[in-house]
């Protein structure tokens, strides 16, 4: 924290920030109570490795890395070997590049609004994201 | 005794509290992790605290579900029916478990949506940023390894189907497969390995990288999201 801030533009973490983030935690427990009570967690058959259910899919978060190395066939035109590996590649590289994110966006503008390009690539990310896991689930 | 009856409570505390002091200079310590301020401007939306209070809703919950979890591919299954049929408020703990790990991580990504479109990862803040993409992969890492616990079709299929996802990495894939199955199949190992990642190797992996991600947050305040330059 800067010593040239103004005070007025400082909040107390303690207690104005403490409270508000608990009564967080308390909407969000019941949130969680809610749902554990209406919707509780299901269980299918015993596991049966020789009986291969029909629709066979990872959990959601894995969902569109799943359905893009499927949608990878596209690049079949590159090589026999391409669509399983530009399946898998892509992802990775897009993963590290959000891990080293803070060294490729290295200007020194925070306000959203004054970054409309790291906005725009964002919101694609997401979107295609989104859309990768919908479409997996409902294939 | 010309003190009050009211007084009582509070010199007890203060007794209590001077005794801690003495040794671990206590109300220095409480003063330096929660005295500090935080920009007006900064608008966390709670996201990254409410992840952490999941995470330890899970491991409230998780830990309750040890004591009645018996982890072999014979007895998985039962001891599941037998938690969220017989044991007092099982079904709950479960139930509870299983949607704090996806509310945990929604809320995971949210808070680095929230991070990303404030911009909050540049100078000085970039050890926060990949320490925080560490605990985004454990937090995927626990749900990968829970997933299998109950061993259910849906448990075997989605892990059969996980880990081949992994075999589709060059040269090394189906190696890494192999590793992640204790086999080249899901089978028993399997499962003790996903449970020995699960409640072992990834908690003290998570509860590491949180602290290192608190300590700093707190050594370097939270970023003010409309200040360009940060002095």
């Amino acid at each position: 924290m800067s010593d040239k801030s103004k005070p007025k533009n400082l909040l107390p973490f303690w207690p104005h920030y403490v409270l508000s983030e608990l009564i967080a935690w308390y909407v969000i427990l019941g949130i969680l109570v809610t749902l554990a009570a209406f919707l509780p967690a299901g269980l299918e058959d015993r596991a049966n490795p020789l009986l291969t259910p029909e629709h066979v899919k990872p959990e959601w978060y894995f969902l569109s890395v799943y359905q893009f190395l499927k949608v990878a066939a596209v690049f079949s035109f590159l090589g026999a070997d391409a669509p399983r590996l530009l399946g898998i590649v892509i992802p990775g590289i897009a993963m590290a590049a959000l891990f080293f994110l803070p060294f490729l966006d290295r200007g020194p503008k925070r306000p959203a609004r004054q970054r409309p390009r790291m906005l725009i690539i964002l919101v694609s990310v997401l979107v295609i994201l989104i859309g990768l896991t919908l479409w997996g689930q409902y294939s | 005794m010309t003190q009050s009856t009211r007084a009582f409570p509070r010199r007890w505390f203060d007794a209590t509290m001077d005794w801690f002091d003495e040794r671990i200079a206590l109300r220095q310590l409480i003063a330096a992790s929660l005295h500090v301020v935080i920009p007006r401007r900064a608008h966390t939306y709670y996201l990254g605290g409410i992840t952490l209070f999941l995470f330890a809703s899970q491991a409230v919950t998780g830990i309750l579900l040890s004591l009645y979890y018996q982890p072999t591919p014979e007895s998985a299954y039962n001891s599941i029916l037998y938690i969220m049929n017989q044991v007092n408020f099982g079904w709950l703990m479960r139930s509870v478990h299983a949607w704090g790990a996806n509310l945990m991580i929604i809320f995971c990504v949210l808070h680095l949506l929230r991070v990303a479109v404030q911009g909050a990862y540049k100078k000085p803040r970039e050890i926060t940023w990949m320490v925080g993409m560490g605990l985004l992969f454990i937090t995927l890492g626990f749900g990968f390894t829970g997933y299998l616990l109950p061993w259910d079709q849906r448990a075997f299929w989605a892990t059969t189907v996980g880990t081949e996802i992994a075999s589709a990495v060059p040269l090394v894939g189906e190696a890494i497969r192999d590793f992640l199955r204790a086999g080249a199949d899901v089978s028993a190992l399997t499962l003790s390995r996903f449970l020995g990642v699960h409640m072992l190797i990834l908690p003290a992996s998570l509860v590491g990288l949180l602290l290192v991600h608190l300590l700093i947050i707190h050594q370097q305040g939270l970023a003010d999201p409309h200040a360009t330059e940060e002095q």
